[in-house]
């Protein structure tokens, strides 16, 4: 025997109390990890590469407000710029009661893998997409979702637009930071709008990193005090102002996590002290034997350090299983497409648990400590 | 034979240290719950309190939400002018032709952006909608590039005061008066006139129609003589209908609440066995001598199941009072089927409430039943010798 | 080998100052198995605590092996007990998780011996009071009487020169009682060993080499 199997002995004598503990303690865990995970999926855009050189260009009066087609002639002037697509959010539904689904895009055909080249795509596919006017590219979570084969036909029906798309699938597209989406080409929507002349919104891709602050300075003065005055900003602010729309839940969500947290800390702590004051006789014998405070203190917090682990591996641990095996983009309509428990979330999860155990072994020590060996004796006995 | 209330009601007052984590898990779930639900609520409570009965609100059909419908002038000439149609003093049909846009503007904080719907109407667009009052200024004036704000929104946004002009491209729109939509979808609106905002705007459609019906008129077969047209391509729906039907933001919310509540609610009866087992293994003798004394097992168990139940009330009571201060508050949070930012209370309704305290009193009984059946299946004479 | 001086100890119950010991003079030499009878209350315990380091006087020495047990600071009292007292307590106190064996280990976690050492060591203390073939008894599984012996085995385990037992056999039966005397009082002839017994049952203390009176705090004569 030595010391760590008589804490593991002790631990675990009082079974039921051991595990309601540590179940207590794996719950909150489980719900704060829920929570951060969320949290992060309102809050952070998902970085991808490639994006820093990407500029979004919309109406400035709001994004649901198009954007002239004979812009493209004059940003494409503008130094700096690569290339220039347009890209129109087509708001359309594929199958009616199926939540929010995924997004259409209409954009530049023969453009999308210079501006957004981290698609991966085999190149017969893309070839197929540029060739053929009505054809389109879905990502491979929808195309996995929907059983969508290569030929197949899709039929998008309008929500803002008033036409519907018929489509043809030709190629698969995977390695994106969404892989749901739906591209076709612009010139098609066009064609069912009756040429209106109007996009959603530019993408635009700059040469060099450097250059990207002088181009949206250049973009948005193009067009001030014009009928149709733009806003260009890079992509990461882009998607920063989607965040800022959802308003004060984002906020909500990280106040409710605190108070999780916090009341987590008072009920474990309080369970914890509960289970480690039972043990005060054994604690005055330990002493009576010549065990010294520092060694008594040890082993309170390697006990409450155990329960916490074993809360933490289950609560933590649980969660990451869950919601990699389960598919939360399903169970909340796609608001949630991804949920991931990122390390960072893990070990977070995992440090609120060791600072748990010290919090709660800090009441049972001090009254260990305080203990006389024959007070303890006595009052047992 | 009961053992008195009085100690039970004692006990519970003396160990109140033990009793403390599980009073403050229930009432923290009791508080989250209500939190969560009653933002739910609000929304909800937009989605009933909005439109009247008698208007019949006529969009493009295929389109999810007014913002997203494109109506052609032809398309608004017909629907008007339909039969059941109610008519103004002058004889022309009582409508308002609509026109939303969705306008990115500065919040008050100086610092975000948020959509905000600017509706252009008619002006029977006002006389069409009761329920929004204007409460300071006047109404706009066509053809002066004037709008009225709620005041929920000139709260929020920046600039919305009266008297303000809003920079629209190489135009101004000023603010002439504050309207309040009494809880409804339009208290996160600003209205204009609705030709006025197809050109500042340049919009080369209208979004939808707004019509009276007349008194009587059969609203079933005037919608679907809308909505099979096939030459017309619009779908009619009761203004009251369309907006019971926006619940898809409310949704997640309530998805969130209730899954909260669910598995936070497990921690709190885990909590509470958890130190109703500690106190019972201390109390055993105690239960041992009362039923020496003669009570019988069934009455002492009540009476642990009693002390459960209290600790389960006053924790929901609390977590009641915690929550109750945001009753009221407003917040703003962007609706899914607009894309613009809905200003709506917290509301802790009765139903909310009522719901909690039967979760908090449930868990408390849960959480002590097991505890206390172990305490009373004892043997007397085993349960005298515990130490 | 003990050597008490004018020893007092005061507690305060209830603020009420109460005079346990009162100005205790007393040899204890190398060998001797002391019994200390006395009324509840008399300081008899009080005077057992004392020399086995686990209280502090408030007046007077008292030298266990020269050393000043009196003037020991909290963690040197705790080192000085790990190494030379063995506890035997009325109510057994062996931990219950952990088996026979384990029990009789448990002192020897605060040595630097090497755990096969500690078990090897462990086992002869085990075979000596006769239980061996329990070893990997739990607590529980065990009579009162060889609660008892996996106790005493506990205190010897370390070799101390001291064994301090508080009503021993108070919770024994009588055959299992004599058991345990019999046991210390071989203990007792061990070169060096000293034992200190305090008891209220005259037949127990008929095992010891010499019986001491408290009364009210101080040593009376018979």
């Amino acid at each position: 025997m030595n010391i760590a199997t008589f804490i593991i002995k002790n631990t675990w004598r009082n079974k039921r109390r051991a595990a309601l503990t540590s179940l207590s303690v794996a719950v909150s865990l489980f719900l704060l990890t829920t929570l951060l995970t969320a949290l992060r999926e309102l809050t952070v855009p998902p970085e991808d590469v490639g994006a820093s050189l990407r500029i979004a260009v919309r109406n400035k009066i709001s994004l649901a407000n198009t954007l002239p087609a004979k812009q493209r002639g004059n940003i494409q002037k503008i130094p700096g710029v690569a290339l220039v697509s347009p890209l129109t959010f087509f708001g359309g539904r594929f199958k009616e009661d199926d939540g929010i689904g995924f997004a259409q895009f209409g954009l530049d055909a023969d453009l999308l893998i210079g501006i957004f080249g981290e698609a991966n795509l085999p190149p017969e596919q893309f070839d197929a997409f540029k060739k053929d006017r009505r054809a389109c590219l879905v990502g491979r979570d929808s195309a996995t979702r929907h059983g969508m084969k290569i030929g197949d036909r899709i039929t998008v029906k309008g929500g803002i637009y008033p036409c519907d798309l018929d489509l043809i699938l030709a190629g698969i597209y995977y390695g994106t930071i969404d892989d749901r989406n739906l591209y076709f080409h612009h010139t098609f929507l066009d064609e069912a709008m009756g040429n209106w002349g109007q996009v959603g919104t530019w993408w635009v891709k700059v040469k060099s990193a450097e250059q990207v602050p002088e181009v949206i300075r250049a973009i948005n003065a193009t067009f001030a005090n014009t009928s149709a005055e733009v806003l260009a900003e890079t992509e990461r602010s882009f998607q920063l102002g989607f965040i800022s729309m959802l308003g004060n839940v984002t906020a909500f969500i990280g106040v409710l996590s605190s108070v999780v947290v916090f009341t987590l800390a008072l009920v474990t702590t309080s369970t914890m002290s509960l289970t480690i004051r039972e043990r005060f006789r054994e604690l005055a014998i330990l002493k009576a034997l010549g065990f010294k405070n520092g060694e008594i203190a040890a082993f309170i917090l390697a006990e409450s350090f155990m329960l916490s682990a074993a809360g933490a591996l289950l609560g933590v641990g649980g969660g990451w299983l869950l919601y990699s095996k389960m598919s939360v983009s399903q169970a909340t309509a796609g608001i949630f497409p991804f949920f991931e428990v990122t390390p960072q979330i893990a070990g977070a999860g995992c440090f609120v648990a060791v600072i748990l155990s010290l919090i709660s072994a800090v009441p049972p020590i001090i009254s260990a400590c305080q203990l006389t060996v024959v007070d303890g004796l006595k009052t047992l006995d | 034979m009961l053992p008195p209330l009085k100690y039970h009601l004692q006990t519970v007052r003396v160990r109140w240290r033990s009793t403390l984590a599980t009073l403050a898990s229930i009432a923290l779930v009791v508080m989250v719950y209500l939190l969560v639900q009653s933002l739910a609520a609000g929304l909800d409570a937009i989605a009933t309190q909005t439109g009247d009965m008698r208007n019949l609100m006529v969009l493009r059909r295929g389109s999810i939400a007014e913002s997203s419908s494109l109506l052609t002038i032809d398309q608004i000439r017909t629907a008007k002018h339909l039969q059941g149609i109610a008519k103004d003093k002058s004889g022309a049909p009582l409508a308002s032709v609509d026109t939303l846009v969705v306008v990115n503007h500065q919040r008050r904080d100086g610092k975000s952006m948020a959509n905000v719907l600017f509706r252009g109407i008619s002006q029977a667009g006002i006389e069409l909608r009761q329920q929004v009052q204007l409460v300071e200024g006047r109404w706009f004036a066509p053809g002066r590039r004037e709008a009225v704000a709620s005041t929920k929104l000139r709260d929020r946004m920046a600039g919305m005061e009266i008297g303000n002009e809003i920079k629209i491209g190489a135009d101004k729109l000023k603010i002439v008066g504050l309207m309040d939509g009494q809880g409804s979808a339009f208290d996160s609106e600003l209205w204009l006139d609705s030709e006025e905002a197809k050109g500042l705007f340049n919009r080369d459609f209208y979004s939808s129609v707004l019509l009276r019906l007349e008194d009587g008129a059969d609203q079933k077969s005037l919608i679907s003589r809308l909505d099979t047209d096939k030459r017309l391509q619009v779908r009619g729906i009761l203004e009251t209908d369309y907006y019971r039907e926006q619940t898809k933001t409310a949704g997640p919310i309530r998805f969130l609440g209730n899954f909260l509540a669910a598995v936070m609610s497990v921690g709190a009866v885990v909590a509470s066995t958890n130190s109703m087992y500690a106190f019972m293994g201390k109390r055993t003798r105690e239960i041992g001598t009362l039923r020496v004394l003669g009570f019988r097992r069934r009455t002492i168990l009540a009476g642990l199941l009693f002390e459960g139940v209290c600790i389960g009330f006053c924790g929901g009571l609390i977590g009641c009072v915690l929550a109750l201060p945001v009753h009221g508050l407003s917040t703003g949070t962007m609706a899914f089927e607009s894309f613009t930012e809905v200003v709506f209370h917290f509301q802790i309704t009765l139903t909310l409430v009522a719901r909690a305290m039967a979760f908090a009193v449930f868990a408390g009984l849960t959480g002590s039943l097991l505890p206390a059946l172990r305490a009373t299946r004892m043997p007397v004479v085993d349960a005298l010798k515990s130490a | 080998m003990v050597s008490i001086r004018d020893l007092s100890k005061v507690f305060y119950r209830g603020g009420q100052p109460v005079q346990a010991l009162d100005n205790i003079s007393l040899d204890i030499p190398s060998g001797e198995f002391l019994v200390l009878m006395g009324p509840s209350g008399s300081g008899k315990s009080t005077l057992m605590h004392l020399i086995a380091g686990m209280e502090r006087a408030t007046q007077g020495t008292c030298e266990v092996h020269g050393v000043d047990v009196a003037k020991l600071d909290e963690s040197s009292l705790a080192d000085w007990r790990s190494r030379n007292v063995g506890f035997v307590f009325q109510t057994f106190n062996l931990i219950p998780v952990l088996t026979a064996l384990e029990n009789v280990e448990m002192p020897l976690l605060l040595t630097k011996l090497s755990p096969a050492r500690r078990r090897e060591m462990a086992e002869a203390a085990l075979d000596l009071v006769g239980l061996s073939d329990r070893a990997a008894h739990l607590p529980k599984q065990l009579s009162g009487g060889q609660e008892q012996r996996v106790a005493i085995a506990r205190a010897i385990v370390t070799d101390p020169l001291l064994i301090v037992a508080d009503e021993p056999t108070g919770n024994l039966d009588a055959h299992s009682a004599q058991e345990v005397l019999e046991l210390l009082q071989a203990l007792s002839h061990e070169p060096g060993k000293t034992i200190i017994m305090v008891t209220h049952d005259p037949k127990a203390a008929a095992y010891g080499s010499r019986v001491l009176h408290l009364e009210k705090g101080s040593l009376v004569a018979c």
